[in-house]
């Protein structure tokens, strides 16, 4: 008996830090919101039961609905270059190549760097009155006039070649990491069975490489849905709200990012929109699990 | 990793998306349960807020008063840290201040400080801030220290709705901003323009010419900082419509309502200059800092602003160019208004929460003193409003200050009452229309009824009051 | 990889005496290969170039723009970032917060991850999913404020603790990847250690948390990486005390100059102070770093 109750002081001892942390900043904020999502609430003052109201504002709120539709823009051009780019790269590291390690190592480079950081100096390199990018461009003879990348048309590409340089590096890691985990006498006896290397890609490393890429693939996912550090910097969401994401739409009710008047927090329709883009979030990566699930079931 | 680690892979992997099917499950139910639990633990802050400042008792046992300043202002910070360090050394009351100078989200900060329990003793008010900080109980009335000295120097510039609110004084004047069309004379010269525009078809047309004459040099004709299009647009759209004759945040001070009707259509030169290519490619995300660099490089023809560039070009961007500012152009060429000063009727303000209220009085009186205000306007901080300081201190010896100063066209305007509506602002819906184009006309209405309905909202909550002014004059907008 | 090439093109000229048949083919391959790998690493190191050239320019300079290199060193930028921009005081901040951060993170994460991994308990499943769930449920900056509430209560808003502590309850993916590293240690080692007569703590203390050093040393640099590069959150919870920004902070505001003018070399200065921490230690750790990540996915 004393020895259950010690076993019990131990654990409780070892995961006390863990759970008290865990539910003081991690659950109790969920909870917060998911009553204040109720409320008219300022941030200082009384908070006004409202009932539904905050949905309603949301459902008939278009620039809510434009970041939402802007997110995934954002999300699918980020995953769509990045995740190709990734794989390639570490399919050829893989392979004995002279110089790999250092290669390695710069495509890595972007992930140690401060995104908030990096993106004041991409903010630099692409404006289009005296930015690197279009300098380098014009001595090149690949364009006349002076592109301009943060304008409306090219901001929202601009910005996700920027996510595209930060994340590259860490997803060819990952796909690297199991790449390395495929065991070689498996390619060894396709080779004798005459197998090409086309055929060993698809027969071998593909179906290898499917359930470290199924969980690749879902924190890519989540990690694009949920980025707007660099946007931030970047646009601020501009111009005319052409690179807007859900979370910096977020973030731009409670903290006003320019300049100027003050503007009223708006907690209470915040936690609205951020129950709104959990659920969203979650319904994403819900279907993700969904089909990839039905794809384990074909193979 | 074998066949069984590709196993155990997918069994983890099921595992996770289990769990994430349950943890939305948790999130929900826990919801309901500690409904009570988080609302007394929010409702707990500003109880814990309010229990500090009793440690006020510190003056009487000889210990220093400390007092926090907060500006946002960084123009003139190495004259103000000079101010305070020598009210600090000769106040004679062992009262120190502490100036701290805030980075942008400047409101932001004074919020989050005055919901935790770190709020600064004197404050720099800005018009655009203070009925929001009045409102939310953040200033002290000063009433009680105003002398008659005081009242006669400041009384003609209490202004309800600026720096007076329900019959309480919170702030005085010091200095205002005026704000000017600012061109390249060289420039306009090359372009073979003569004078300045006069009249936004002029702007357009000038802007054109100089744009033409040296786009393959990388010169354009009109910039203005739209990464913020609020910014760029309450640092020229205001001038441009109050010296137009309407009030120039889009407020009718005759009904007491908002009515963006004239703002429609002075964005139709603006939107045509963009049409046209006269506006630097890129000032869709143009900082300030960017464009005045390229202003002084001699890039930009002209560009609307507030009354501290002369500062800034002397010091921070020194220039080759011959600039100058002068009176922002109309909708039709005649002046119907009065250019407004902007940020006049505020500068220092005591918090409510402040512990040592009377030592920060002692403050503000030093800071108000006539020679300081008088070397405020001298070095160009700010230009002097106070009328008995008007008629002591010279002009500033700035290049390109003298088109700056106040003249015949330039007034204090009553203040707008200043509301949040849903969805977009009425610079980014009119810096989109600027952009892609539209129906200004439903631009301009469908912002009316969102910003009136916030109002109305507003005024019934009780957080803003509004008077309709039917006799309200432009050409002499604080009465006579 | 490149064997593919060869099955591909049975063809190739015989005009060399080379053993492979497809030597011309296998030459092109290689050359699209290696101008691809080379390319990316050109375009990947090319804002980092640009922060590191533009850190040794005039403010004037940056400004104008066009030019890729300084018309002259000016190493001054880095002393004037040092001590006028107040980077001295940034980066002491960065590292204290970072510091802590990490041994924050490793201490509470670990704890839990051995007990959950050794032993059982009721609640257990429910801790691991709602530690799952955590690092999948995202609502965004509406967080900050319930957070922030919490802090004032303790009195931790006007210190870095308060962030450091938030900082340090997000660690479940820590805690995960702890977990894998525990399995690997085989519980005969905590069974002989209890015959001996080591207590449980001690046990955990004295002989696991040291064969755990590989693996601490990985979540740490994890943890310290996302200390050190994050942004929004010291951004709100210094906004009230600028002596207490972080570098992020600091740098991300110096693109402002709310009536003065900013001064990009100084931030550019800043840009690389503040990448270099992590380059070091990344560059120092490069072989576990990349390994250990590797490891991380393979579960």
């Amino acid at each position: 008996m004393i020895y259950k109750w010690k076993r019990l002081g131990e654990n409780s001892l070892f995961l006390a830090p863990s759970v008290i942390l865990t539910l003081t900043l991690g659950i109790y904020p969920l909870i917060w919101m998911l009553r204040y999502m109720f409320y008219d609430y300022a941030g200082y003052g009384e908070a006004l039961f409202t009932g539904l109201d905050n949905f309603s504002r949301l459902l008939r709120d278009t620039l809510f609905w434009e970041s939402v539709r802007n997110t995934f823009v954002f999300a699918g051009g980020k995953l769509l270059l990045t995740l190709p780019l990734s794989l390639l790269l570490a399919v050829i590291l893989n392979g004995r190549l002279r110089g790999s390690n250092l290669l390695r190592g710069i495509y890595f480079m972007p992930t140690v760097i401060s995104t908030a950081v990096i993106s004041v100096v991409f903010y630099n390199i692409f404006n289009s009155y005296n930015g690197m990018v279009n300098t380098v461009l014009m001595k090149l003879h690949l364009v006349s006039q002076p592109v301009d990348w943060l304008g409306p048309k090219h901001a929202m590409l601009t910005v996700i070649l920027v996510a595209v340089w930060g994340a590259v590096g860490n997803y060819m890691l990952l796909f690297l990491a199991g790449l390395q985990s495929i065991p070689q006498d498996l390619y060894e006896s396709a080779s004798i069975d005459g197998a090409n290397a086309g055929r060993r890609f698809w027969n071998i490393t593909l179906p290898m490489l499917a359930p470290v890429a199924q969980m690749v693939i879902m924190l890519a996912i989540i990690a694009s849905l949920k980025g707007y550090e660099s946007i931030m910097v970047i646009t601020e969401g501009g111009p005319i709200g052409k690179t807007e994401v859900m979370y910096l739409y977020l973030y731009k009710l409670l903290f006003p990012v320019s300049t100027g008047s003050p503007v009223t927090q708006q907690l209470g329709y915040g936690s609205a929109v951020g129950f709104a883009t959990a659920v969203i979030v979650g319904a994403v990566t819900g279907l993700y699990f969904f089909f990839s699930r039905k794809m384990n079931k074909v193979y | 990793m074998s066949i069984k680690g590709v196993e155990r892979m997918q069994k983890k992997w099921l595992g996770l998306s289990l769990s994430l099917m349950l943890a939305a499950g948790i999130a929900g139910c826990g919801g309901n349960g500690n409904n009570n639990k988080s609302g007394g633990a929010a409702e707990g802050t500003p109880g814990a807020a309010t229990a500090s400042p009793t440690a006020s008792a510190a003056a009487e046992t000889g210990e220093p008063v400390q007092l926090k300043y907060w500006t946002d202002d960084r123009h003139d910070q190495e004259y103000i840290k000079e101010l305070v360090n020598k009210f600090n050394e000769t106040n004679g009351e062992n009262i120190q201040v502490e100036l701290t100078v805030m980075s942008e989200n400047y409101a932001q900060s004074v919020d989050i400080a005055f919901t935790s329990n770190q709020a600064p003793d004197i404050l720099r008010l800005k018009s655009g801030n203070t009925p929001e900080f009045v409102k939310k109980g953040y200033l002290a009335p000063i009433d009680g220290y105003l002398t008659d000295e005081i009242k006669t120097k400041f009384g003609s510039l209490l202004i309800d709705g600026v720096n007076r609110f329900d019959g309480k004084v919170y702030s005085l004047a010091n200095t205002g901003l005026t704000l000017r069309l600012i061109y390249n004379k060289d420039l306009f010269d090359k372009a073979g323009i003569a004078n300045p525009p006069a009249s936004l078809q002029e702007m357009v047309d000038d802007a054109k010419k100089i744009t033409e004459t040296g786009k393959s040099e990388g010169v354009y004709g009109f910039a203005l900082n739209f990464k913020s299009p609020k910014s760029a647009f309450d640092r020229s759209m205001r001038e441009i419509l109050s010296l137009s004759g309407y009030q120039g945040l889009g407020f009718d001070l005759e009904t007491g309502q908002f009515d963006f009707a004239p703002y429609s259509q002075v964005i139709e030169y603006f939107k045509q200059m963009y049409e046209d290519g006269s506006i630097l490619p890129g000032a869709e995300t143009l900082d300030i800092d960017p464009l005045r660099a390229q202003f002084a490089a001699g890039k930009i023809g002209m560009y609307l602003s507030f009354s501290t560039e002369p500062g800034v070009y002397q010091d921070q961007f020194p220039t080759e160019i011959n600039w100058a500012g002068t009176l922002a152009p109309t909708l039709d060429g005649q002046i119907k208004g009065t250019s407004e000063i902007v940020s006049a009727g505020t500068w220092l303000g005591i918090s409510a929460k402040s512990a040592h209220q009377d030592a920060a009085w002692k403050f503000m009186q030093y800071m108000y003193g006539d020679d300081i205000l008088k070397t405020y306007h001298e070095k160009g901080f700010g230009i002097a409003v106070v009328p008995s300081i008007v008629e002591q201190a010279k002009n500033p010896e700035i290049g390109g200050m003298e088109g700056f100063l106040v003249g015949e066209h330039d007034s204090l305007w009553p203040a707008v009452p200043n509301v949040t509506p849903e969805g977009s602002t009425y610079a980014d819906a009119f810096f989109k229309y600027m952009l892609s184009g539209g129906d200004a006309k439903a631009i301009a209405a469908d912002l009316n009824t969102r910003y009136n309905d916030a109002l109305s909202k507003a005024v019934e909550k009780g957080e803003v009051t509004v008077t309709p002014d039917p006799a309200f004059d432009p050409m002499k907008p604080q009465g006579e | 990889m490149n064997e593919s090439v060869i099955s591909k093109q049975p063809g190739g000229r015989p005009q060399t005496v080379d053993r492979t048949p497809g030597t011309a083919g296998r030459i092109v391959t290689r050359t699209v290969m290696w101008l691809f790998l080379l390319a990316t690493a050109v375009l990947t190191l090319f804002p980092l170039l640009m922060t590191l050239t533009g850190s040794l320019k005039t403010g004037a300079e940056m400004m104008t723009g066009g030019t890729l290199f300084p018309a002259k060193l000016q190493f001054n930028n880095y002393a004037e970032a040092w001590k006028q921009a107040n980077f001295a005081r940034y980066t002491w901040n960065s590292a204290f917060m970072s510091v802590m951060v990490t041994v924050g993170t490793l201490l509470v994460a670990s704890m839990a991850a051995y007990v959950v991994d050794r032993r059982d308990f009721p609640g257990k499943r429910i801790y691991v999913t709602v530690q799952a769930s955590m690092m999948f449920i995202s609502v965004g900056a509406i967080v900050l404020r319930p957070q922030f509430d919490l802090m004032v209560a303790l009195h931790l808003n006007t210190t870095l603790w308060g962030v450091i502590l938030i900082l340090v309850s997000a660690h479940s993916s820590t805690f995960f990847m702890l977990q894998g590293f525990f399995k690997a240690i085989p519980r005969e080692l905590d069974e002989a250690a209890m015959v001996d007569g080591s207590g449980f703590i001690r046990t955990f203390f004295r002989i696991i948390l040291p064969l755990l050093t590989p693996g601490l040393g990985v979540a740490g640099l994890f943890a310290f990486r996302h200390a050190w590069n994050e942004y929004i959150l010291p951004l709100v919870f210094t906004m009230t005390n600028p002596k207490l920004q972080t570098l992020t902070v600091g740098l991300a505001n110096l693109r402002y100059g709310s009536s003065a003018a900013m001064q990009i070399h100084l931030m550019m200065a800043g840009a690389c102070l503040s990448i270099l921490p992590m380059l070091l230690a990344y560059i120092l750790a490069n072989k576990t770093f990349i390994q250990v990540t590797a490891g991380s996915v393979k579960g």
